[in-house]
């Protein structure tokens, strides 16, 4: 009886992971360009990958810093399965790409009330511009300064910009001058000290800001593989995603930014937030102009490529035929993706396979834990919800750490009681996670990841 | 409940075989949650006919295209709504210029995907061949909308380019460079219809940066050595732009590059391997037909340039305008009928090809010459002129007349 048990909560598992595995890869890896050739006629690709706006994971916690606990941290991380020794050119972001924050601090479900965006730009320079080299990085001499003497085989480099919105308002934090943002990680020659080049990225903007924007390690975990040879799990499971790189924007900011009564976590009245992470390109029309040379004036000029707020919602409760309405519209308009949360796919998959019972549809657990603030409210919204005055070190779904392991309380929840204690067996990421900004482990370098098995 | 289970398992199955293919039907396919829903043989048969689709870019035969067909309609007729398969019928329509059919495949997955970007842009693609332009700018914006990024913004640039905003084109083409740098071959392919923008001005020395660093990121990408060709042509190094040619049709056999190769031979003074280049571009358009790709209009075009057959041309260029009545169409029809020295009828054609102010030098010439047939020289010169002023190596073969008829 155990031994049964134990099997059906085995594959029960697996089919939920292969779920995952298959969203997971469908939105990381896409499909191929498709530019025909075969005739006169003028043929653009129809679907296109964008890695530079497709985030892959949003975080916002209260700091686990100790003596931090009165500031708040985001993160998005972006351009998905970096292979770390993917040159000559590696991995930057987009500066045609608007990466933002938003912040709801009302409960009213819309995430104006404090918005954070980064934009980059790039300069082509040094040795590598100089001698035409066809590397982005280059050891003439080894790269142990982010600018000044050192940086000089630092071929290519981005610079980034900070802005806040504030009810409408826009404030710049730092302008597109001196903040750098950390390139990938060549290898040892090229970057023998790449860790301090990484703490000369990090940058304290006074006022208790703090930022980061640069290469790091994927913090997510799951045992893709194990799911995919026909649901053959193992214990201990394997990260799947261990070896591969990722660009983070990390930000702390006192939680007292945030809240409406901008007081600490410890004071305000206001303690719960609402938040996601956005992407945006260039608003562009055929008759109506727009060509990206509008930098700046706002978010007029530019429309949405994706959002995320919760982890797996894209992947596991949206299906794929309305992907591209649910990244175009707003968290707000959530309710009219309702019928997902409400008979979510994945739980009609597990009872229909394993007859395991899950909770009856509709499912107002799952609308009332991602899109409301409480029970009572009428605003859906899919948001990353965090209550401040929690203690540091709260998980998913109260905000969410890089730590959380978020694929297993999603089959947890999913599942329902049946599925109480259902997991993949990977439940920390390969790479140890620092307490301490930004939080993210330093990425694979180039030269010294391989892929042997041990 | 162990019928279901196993139906899934062996959805399970079929899906990672699909992985295993190329995964080029992934993003499409159902996702997790709706497993049960379609049977697995038509996942297969769908990411088979995605990978043809790609070896037949790889390889330019279209063979593949015919082979693609089969797999699909296999797939659709296993499961007749399944997206993936509807939107790979669809690209294949496109590509073998069926475009009401690919407008009725867009129609389908629109009401299979509402607001979905791809579906928006096979509409659009299609409406413009069509020559239904307001239906497929507004196609346009609306993927530009939903799904701001290269293959949007590449769309949105064409349209600009038709009505005569080469300017906004060029920068739509701009901002597609961004979100293509994380492909070579979407690199190069909008490095290469960046360079044309430039080129169709005149502006040579910037096409040819364009299509030197399309080919720096994508060695041998026939479609930027056959641009650089004309580069070299325009800037008197026959030699030069004979073996761009050259390598352009050996690494894809395009019927476009072998007429390309033959006037380039042709205007060398070597008539001989001119014509056997000519031979070959109705061997390489035999073959495009074997595999239903409808190329009247483009075979039309050929034979009128080259003064071949020239009653059998107009014949084909109705047909070819029937099934592409865009404002190539017209100007091919265009043509053609002044060719046949029935320039009255050239002109109404002539004119409707201009309407939407299309800065396109070869439609221009067109023009101007069906003026002077018509005996108005000051029209005539007028056109001519602007063809000239817009990109004086418009064309190896007429560029010459078109001074000529100035002086």
């Amino acid at each position: 009886m155990t031994a049964v048990l134990r099997r059906r909560r085995v594959a029960v598992t697996a089919l939920a992971l292969f779920g995952a595995a298959l969203a997971l890869l469908m939105l990381r890896f896409g499909p191929t360009p498709s530019v025909a050739q075969a005739s006169s006629h003028r043929e653009a690709p129809l679907i296109a990958n964008d890695p530079t706006a497709d985030i892959t994971d949003f975080y916002m916690f209260r700091s686990i810093q100790p003596g931090q606990a009165d500031k708040v941290d985001l993160i998005m991380n972006v351009i998905p399965f970096q292979e770390p020794s993917g040159g000559p050119n590696y991995y930057n972001f987009d500066p045609s790409v608007v990466y933002t924050f938003h912040v709801d601090n009302n409960k009213n479900g819309t995430a104006g009330d404090v918005e954070f965006e980064f934009r980059f730009s790039n300069e082509t320079r040094g040795i590598v511009n100089d001698a035409g080299l066809p590397l982005a990085y280059v050891a003439l001499p080894p790269i142990t300064s982010l600018s000044g003497p050192g940086s000089e085989g630092l071929g290519v480099r981005q610079r980034y910009s900070l802005t806040m919105i504030k009810d409408g308002h826009r404030i710049p934090i730092s302008p597109m001058t001196d903040k750098i943002a950390v390139p990938s990680n060549v290898g040892p020659r090229t970057m023998p000290d790449y860790d301090g080049l990484a703490g000369q990225g990090t940058y304290d903007l006074g006022g208790g800001i703090k930022v980061f924007a640069g290469q790091r390690d994927d913090p997510f975990f799951i045992d893709l593989g194990a799911a995919f040879d026909t649901l053959n799990l193992r214990s201990p499971g394997t990260d799947m995603l261990s070896g591969f790189n990722v660009n983070s924007i990390v930000l702390e900011v006192p939680a007292a930014l945030l809240t409406r009564d901008h007081r600490s976590p410890s004071t305000t009245t206001q303690p719960k937030l609402g938040a996601y992470a956005s992407t945006s390109r260039p608003r562009v029309t055929v008759r109506g102009g727009g060509d990206g040379h509008s930098h700046g004036h706002g978010h007029g000029g530019f429309v949405q490529v994706q959002r995320l707020a919760n982890p797996l919602i894209n992947e596991l409760i949206i299906g794929t035929k309305d992907k591209d309405r649910w990244n175009s519209l707003e968290p707000q308009q959530e309710s009219a993706f309702l019928d997902y949360y409400e008979n979510p796919r994945l739980a009609l998959a597990l009872s229909l396979v394993f007859g395991a019972p899950v909770p009856a549809t509709p499912r107002s657990d799952l609308e009332n834990a991602l899109l409301k603030y409480a029970p009572g409210d009428m605003r859906l919204s899919e948001l990353l919800r965090l209550d401040v005055s929690s203690a540091p070190g709260a998980s998913w779904p109260n905000g969410r750490k890089p730590a959380d392991d978020v694929t297993d309380t999603a089959i947890q929840v999913v599942g329902g009681v049946a599925f109480a204690g259902a997991g993949d067996n990977v439940s920390a990421n390969d790479k140890v996670l620092p307490n301490v900004f930004p939080y993210l482990a330093s990425p694979w370098d180039g030269r010294n990841r391989v892929h042997l098995n041990p | 409940m162990k019928r279901p289970r196993s139906i899934v398992l062996a959805t399970v199955a079929a899906l990672a075989a699909t992985v295993a293919l190329g995964g080029g039907a992934l993003r499409d396919s159902h996702s997790a949650g709706a497993l049960a829903a379609v049977p697995a043989d038509a996942r297969a048969y769908t990411a088979l006919g995605f990978r043809l689709q790609a070896l037949e870019r790889e390889t330019g035969d279209p063979v593949y295209l015919t082979r693609s067909e089969h797999a699909l309609r296999r797939a659709l007729a296993l499961a007749s709504d399944d997206r993936a398969a509807t939107s790979g019928l669809a690209t294949l329509a496109l590509s073998s210029h069926h475009f009401r059919e690919a407008l009725a495949l867009g129609r389908k997955m629109l009401r299979l995907s509402p607001e979905s970007a791809q579906a928006y842009g096979v509409i659009g693609d299609a409406e413009l061949e069509l020559g239904r332009y307001r239906l497929a700018f507004a196609a346009f914006d609306t993927m530009a909308r939903l799904r701001p990024g290269l293959s949007s913004y590449a769309r949105v640039s064409y349209a600009r380019e038709l009505l005569g905003d080469r300017g906004g084109a060029i920068a739509a083409m701009r901002l597609a460079l961004e979100p293509a740098a994380a492909s070579r071959e979407d690199t190069a392919w909008t490095r290469v219809q960046l360079g044309k923008l430039f080129w169709s001005e005149g502006r040579v020395g910037e096409a040819a940066a364009e299509y030197r660093a399309a080919l720096a990121v994508l060695p041998g990408h026939a479609p930027a050595l056959d641009a650089l060709a004309q580069v070299e042509a325009a800037r008197g190094r026959a030699e030069e732009a004979i073996t761009l040619e050259r390598r352009a049709l050996e690494a894809m056999p395009m019927p476009q590059f072998a007429a390309a190769l033959g006037d380039l031979y042709s205007s060398a003074g070597k008539p001989r391997l001119a014509r056997a280049q000519y031979a070959r571009v109705r061997a390489l358009d035999r073959r495009l037909a074997a595999n239903d790709t409808k190329i009247d209009l483009d075979v039309a075009l050929f034979d009128v340039d080259h003064g071949i057959r020239l009653s059998q041309a107009l014949v084909l260029a109705r047909r070819g305008r029937a099934q592409r009545p865009s404002i190539d169409g017209d100007d091919v029809l265009a043509w053609a009928l002044a060719r046949n020295g029935r320039c009255a009828e050239a002109r109404a054609y002539s004119q409707h090809a201009l309407r939407l102010g299309t800065r396109d030098a070869v439609k221009l010439f067109h023009r101007g010459m069906i003026e002077r047939c018509l005996g108005n020289r000051g029209t005539a010169r007028h056109h001519l002129g602007r063809a000239l002023a817009l990109n004086p190596h418009f064309s190896l073969l007429w560029g010459p007349v078109a001074r000529k008829v100035l002086r």
